[in-house]
């Protein structure tokens, strides 16, 4: 070994022992460093190991979120197509005396009362709208009794979403005011005209449709519908279908915030004779008009014909600074087959008790008249929350006797008196909710000739019956 | 004592006149909200006096508020449905008042890595209904398409299905976003992603041309092509109002129909209706 090498050797590893405790102790020192960073390294390792872990099952989770999400915006989708509304009107009614008969303003009075609670509607309307197919559900629920109003399903044409079907039970394409719903007509009731050869309003049947939601014919809705005849409810009684429907159109003038919609209807229906008797008006003795009968058998399960043409128009009219206003009139013509209830179905002779439409067979003899009615109605917003209005409105039943030429002896009745009702009043609207209004209407009916012997129920009628009627109802309409 | 109470009321009166505030308030179309926001905040900006409240909801949403009295101003994004509009006649007797107030092209967004550039309108619409499920019958990568699409109270809801579905339900699977802004967002954070709505919102993402059909020319939403129509799927921006505007309604109106209007519906990204 060289001397060099051996000096180095030498200075080497010939340490004091202090160097080598030193020397002891660094590596002792790198070999804990040494350790724990090994140790560090394998828990980071492991820790990113567990991190990536628990990243995938947040991602996963997510995922699983995400698909969730997915199916209940589905769901909530669906959900979203069932709409449910209602309104409910509560009213006070006060009429001149006890008892008043007052089947056009809300309701008869009990014999010994002329003040009168009342829940009037309580509507709820379950509709699934699918847009082009419409499924709709409507009860009315109040103290006197629970009913089913509108039950129906829509379907719209999806190329041109202007041709449609309805079918089930629903309002009558006649007129405007059947289908103006009571929850935005200011006026209680509807006109005398319209309860009387509409109860009820709608009815049983099918109906085709013409209503474009886009494009240049908005202006244009026509309907057409086939029906049983007998109202809402299921008591067809014969194999006469009545045919009903209106054109309608809508012009603007938006230069001047005008617009003015009108409207052609036609009623085209029988009422089955279940007796061989039709009573029609004519001459009873000569120069006295009255009921005769037509006794030929063939009457008998024939039907007789229930004919309506009306006319509507709106007009509606922004005036500047007070609020909209709308006038609206009706006018409808036609033959009414009506019922006699208190006449047995072998009668030859007898007296109509009413003119309205029948929901079911009249057992007795059919009385065919000739009717006119037309109303009036005139409304103005004055603001956002108040409406003044006024409504006239009349209903001859038979055109064809004339003021003076009621007598029983012609066997003509009170079915047969002309009214006419003008009512007056304000509504409130407290919010989107919330309706008052305070109504009165003067009932004014055609007097008859006092004649000795006429039978008590045609004797009130001797002069203007007091049957006038104040109603105030508070309404709560949902939503909004 | 009655100089007093005069000096009162004259007080009373002069303290309501200078500080009483009127205020406006603005519902519907979501698609307008951040526009109707810009308009409200410029106005009310200059105007100390007004106060206008802008709240979304969607263009259905804001036609029944106006139908209801529970707002001045309607924002719709559609026109007003005859059916709407009787109800309107029924309730006020009057027929509204409808305010052209901007236009706007509904655009088609994809994520930016999206190598597809432009569809016509059938394949949207067989995209929206579900016929078309996978990029790669398009043009695209061999993915499956996810759909945004909106809540169907939006009027841009109603508008698609109508003018580009023609009516037909979308698919099951097309996930519902609150606003226009959400189904950008969802695009953007999605490479298979697909969304329609305001060109106001394209900022982000990618926006497709798009064509009539097969054999007609494709375009990209801009100005140009919306305000001149040939763009497929341009649209009106609508405000409706129940009675002809008085007041403080009209000066706000007149405004926004004027040039500073106007300059927001740019500033926002929509077109100017001149």
């Amino acid at each position: 070994m060289p001397d060099s090498c051996k000096g180095l050797s030498l200075r080497s590893f010939t340490t004091t022992k202090g160097q080598t405790l030193y020397i002891s102790a660094i590596l002792r020192v790198g070999a804990m460093v040494m350790y724990i960073s090994t140790m560090t390294l394998a828990q980071q390792a492991e820790q990113d190991s567990s991190l990536r872990d628990e990243v995938e099952h947040l991602k996963a989770v997510v995922e699983g979120l995400q698909e969730s999400s997915t199916e209940y915006q589905g769901i909530v989708e669906q959900l979203r197509k069932i709409k449910i509304s209602g309104y409910m009107q509560t009213q006070f009614r006060w009429t001149d005396v006890n008892g008043t008969l007052s089947p056009f303003s809300g309701g008869n009075f009990p014999t010994n009362s002329n003040k009168v609670f009342q829940v009037r509607r309580g509507r709820i309307k379950i509709n699934y709208d699918n847009v082009l197919t419409q499924f709709v559900l409507q009860f009315d629920a109040v103290p006197a009794g629970f009913s089913i109003k509108d039950a129906f399903l829509s379907i719209t044409d999806p190329w041109m979403q202007s041709f449609g079907l309805q079918i089930g039970v629903f309002d009558r394409p006649f007129g405007y005011e059947i289908s103006f719903s009571s929850n935005m007509r200011e006026a209680p009731e509807r006109s005398r005209m319209f309860q009387t050869l509409f109860p009820g309003e709608r009815d049983l049947g099918a109906k085709l449709f013409f209503a474009p939601q886009l494009g240049d014919l908005t202006w244009l809705r026509a309907d057409v519908g086939i029906f049983n005849g007998t109202g809402a409810n299921a008591n067809e009684f014969d194999s006469f279908k009545d045919v009903i429907g209106r054109v309608g159109a809508q012009f603007p003038f938006e230069d001047i915030g005008a617009e003015i919609d009108v409207g052609v209807s036609g009623y085209f229906g029988n009422v089955r004779n279940n007796t061989k008797y039709l009573w029609e008006t004519g001459e009873v003795f000569p120069g006295v008009r009255g009921f005769v009968v037509d006794s030929a058998l063939s009457n008998l399960g024939d039907g007789v014909a229930r004919r309506y043409m009306g006319v509507d128009a709106q007009f509606y009219y922004d005036v500047p600074y007070i609020g909209g206003l709308a006038l609206r009139a009706e006018y409808i013509t036609g033959k009414q087959p009506g019922g006699s209830e208190l006449i047995a179905a072998t009668a030859s002779s007898g007296r109509s008790q009413t003119t309205v439409s029948p929901a079911s067979q009249p057992t007795g003899p059919l009385y065919l008249r000739k009717f006119a009615g037309w109303y009036v109605n005139l409304v103005q917003n004055i603001g956002n929350a108040h409406q003044v209005m006024a409504k006239y409105d009349v209903y001859d039943p038979n055109t064809e006797v004339g003021k003076g030429e009621l007598f029983e002896s012609s066997n003509l009745s009170a079915a047969d008196l002309k009214y006419s009702t003008l009512g007056f009043g304000y509504a409130y609207h407290w919010d989107g909710n919330i309706k008052f209004i305070l109504y009165y209407e003067i009932v004014k009916n055609e007097t008859v000739t006092p004649v000795s012997g006429t039978s008590a129920t045609l004797s009130p009628y001797f002069k203007d019956v007091r049957d006038n009627v104040l109603t105030f109802r508070i309404q709560y309409r949902f939503p909004f | 004592m009655n100089k007093l109470l005069l000096t009162a009321v004259v007080g009373v009166f002069v303290w309501t006149s200078i500080y009483a505030q009127e205020k406006i308030t603005v519902k519907g179309s979501d698609t307008m909200v951040i526009l109707a926001q810009r308009w409200a905040e410029r106005y009310m900006s200059a105007n100390k006096n007004v106060v206008i409240q802008v709240t979304g909801g969607g263009s259905g949403t804001g036609i029944s508020a106006l139908i209801n009295g529970t707002t001045d101003i309607c924002n719709s994004s559609r026109p007003m449905k005859p059916a709407e509009r009787d109800k309107l006649k029924q309730r006020f007797g009057t027929r509204g008042i409808e305010i052209k107030c901007a236009q706007d092209g509904l655009s088609i967004y994809v994520h930016e890595s999206n190598p597809v550039t432009e569809l016509t309108l059938p394949q949207i619409k067989d995209i929206y209904t579900g016929k078309i499920t996978n990029w790669k019958d398009v043009g695209g990568p061999n993915e499956r398409i996810v759909l945004y699409s909106r809540e169907n109270n939006s009027g841009t809801y109603v508008y698609f299905k109508d003018n580009v579905l023609n009516g037909d339900d979308f698919a099951a699977t097309a996930q519902n976003m609150p606003g226009t802004a959400s189904v950008v967002n969802a695009v953007a954070k999605d490479k298979n992603g697909i969304g329609y709505g305001g060109a106001a919102y394209g900022k982000g993402i990618r926006e497709l041309k798009v064509r009539k059909d097969a054999s007609s020319q494709a375009y990209a939403p801009t100005r140009e092509t919306i305000t001149s129509g040939v763009y497929p799927i341009s649209r009106y921006l609508f405000m409706y109002i129940k009675n002809r505007p008085t007041g403080i309604m009209k000066e706000y109106i007149d405004w926004i129909l004027g040039d500073e209007g106007q300059s927001v519906v740019n500033e926002v990204g929509y077109f100017p209706i001149r």
